[in-house]
């Protein structure tokens, strides 16, 4: 009798145990960052903050990002309760639109990694969330130099006073 | 013939117990070496890098924070702290100052970034940001540790830098402006006696 209770309850446990490290109803509210100035900086910062709730309650499991294939490092803010995800582009190179950052938790980072490993595809592997952080793109500069193009126009006014002079004097 | 057999046998036993003495030795000094690398404690690695070509009062400064485990085993419950940059001069607009990463396996890195704007211009040295983490899962206490310092930063008024690198549009715009009546004044006179002299001309052609 007590045999049994013992392994009713360590059951009990391990399951408790397992869908504590997983979420039902998953629902991530996010805010999003990125520097929007390339003149002074060497690097572009895209930074994304998001908040999960598991069943209505804040959760606290590990998680692990994707975007675009690449692995982000998630991190905790105890104070505001947040994750944070962020990564950084050459200036020059980041690309602006839309990125669609995937969450996973344990298991489903754990499917990816084997899912990349047998060189299937990762699409497949449900994410527990997607979180869209939009870049509009950083301003690099004026197209055209206001001094090259004062130096233009100058040259231009010149041009047809000289032209215009020597149709006169022909 | 029975004889022979008892001898064989008892060499054959006898050899095989000075061997199997050997490969006791072998086996536990195996154990005993790869159980040292296994249980080699984690180190972290941090480094704290300013992303900016230039420091700029009120324009973004983009901070890298890279975490790098060198030991043998997961560094659990990092906590990342940079009390290095003052509320009333510098104000956080992506990213958080103090994190905590859950786990940095053994061999691989963890990357956080920051972007803060400062409210103040003048010489910022850019200080150490502190780590905290235990070592293995049944480490007592937390190992503490600093990261790479950038050093000493110029921040910029944001009116020199305007001044250096700003288009200048409204500048251009009232030089052109103050340049027209030079230009126009003697154009207008030399086209509108210009219009004169080909009506009369094409009168007298006409005539």
């Amino acid at each position: 009798m007590s045999c049994k209770f013992l392994i009713a309850f360590s059951l009990a446990v391990c399951l408790s145990v397992v869908s504590a490290s997983s979420c039902s109803n998953p629902k991530l509210s996010s805010t999003s960052f990125t520097t929007q100035d390339g003149t002074i900086l060497t690097n572009i910062a895209y930074v994304s903050q998001f908040k999960l709730s598991c069943d209505g309650e804040p959760a606290d499991i590990p998680l692990y990002a994707e975007v675009g294939g690449k692995p982000l490092s998630v991190v905790k803010s105890k104070e505001t309760n947040e994750y944070v995800v962020s990564w950084l582009e050459e200036t020059k190179k980041a690309p602006r639109g839309n990125f669609e950052i995937k969450v996973y938790d344990d298991e489903g980072y754990a499917a990816v990694r084997k899912a990349q490993r047998n060189g299937e595809d990762t699409t497949t592997v449900q994410p527990l969330g997607v979180v869209i952080l939009n870049h509009p793109g950083a301003y690099n500069g004026p197209w055209i130099n206001s001094e090259l193009a004062a130096v233009i126009v100058a040259f231009a006014v010149m041009y047809y006073a000289l032209t215009t002079k020597t149709k006169l004097e022909a | 013939m029975a004889r022979k057999v008892k001898r064989n046998i008892a060499t054959v036993s006898l050899f095989t117990m000075d061997n199997w003495l050997k490969i006791c030795i072998v086996v536990v000094f195996a154990v005993a070496t790869t159980g040292n690398e296994e249980a080699t404690p984690a180190k972290l690695l941090f480094s704290k890098q300013i992303l900016n070509k230039y420091l700029v009062e009120g324009m973004d400064i983009v901070i890298k924070y890279s975490l790098f485990n060198v030991g043998g085993t997961a560094a659990l419950d990092v906590q990342v702290a940079d009390n290095t940059f003052g509320p009333q001069d510098f104000e956080v607009v992506g990213g958080q100052l103090k994190v905590t990463i859950d786990r940095i396996p053994p061999g691989s890195n963890a990357t956080h970034v920051v972007v803060i704007r400062p409210s103040k211009y003048g010489y910022f040295n850019f200080t150490a940001a502190e780590v905290s983490y235990l070592p293995s899962e049944d480490a007592a206490e937390a190992l503490v540790g600093l990261s790479s310092e950038p050093g000493q930063g110029a921040i910029v008024p944001f009116k020199e830098y305007d001044r250096k690198f700003s288009p200048h549009l409204l500048d251009w715009l009232s030089f052109a402006v103050m340049s027209m009546p030079s230009l126009v004044l003697p154009y207008a006179l030399w086209y509108s006696s210009k219009t004169k002299y080909e009506a009369i001309l094409t009168q007298k052609k006409d005539k």
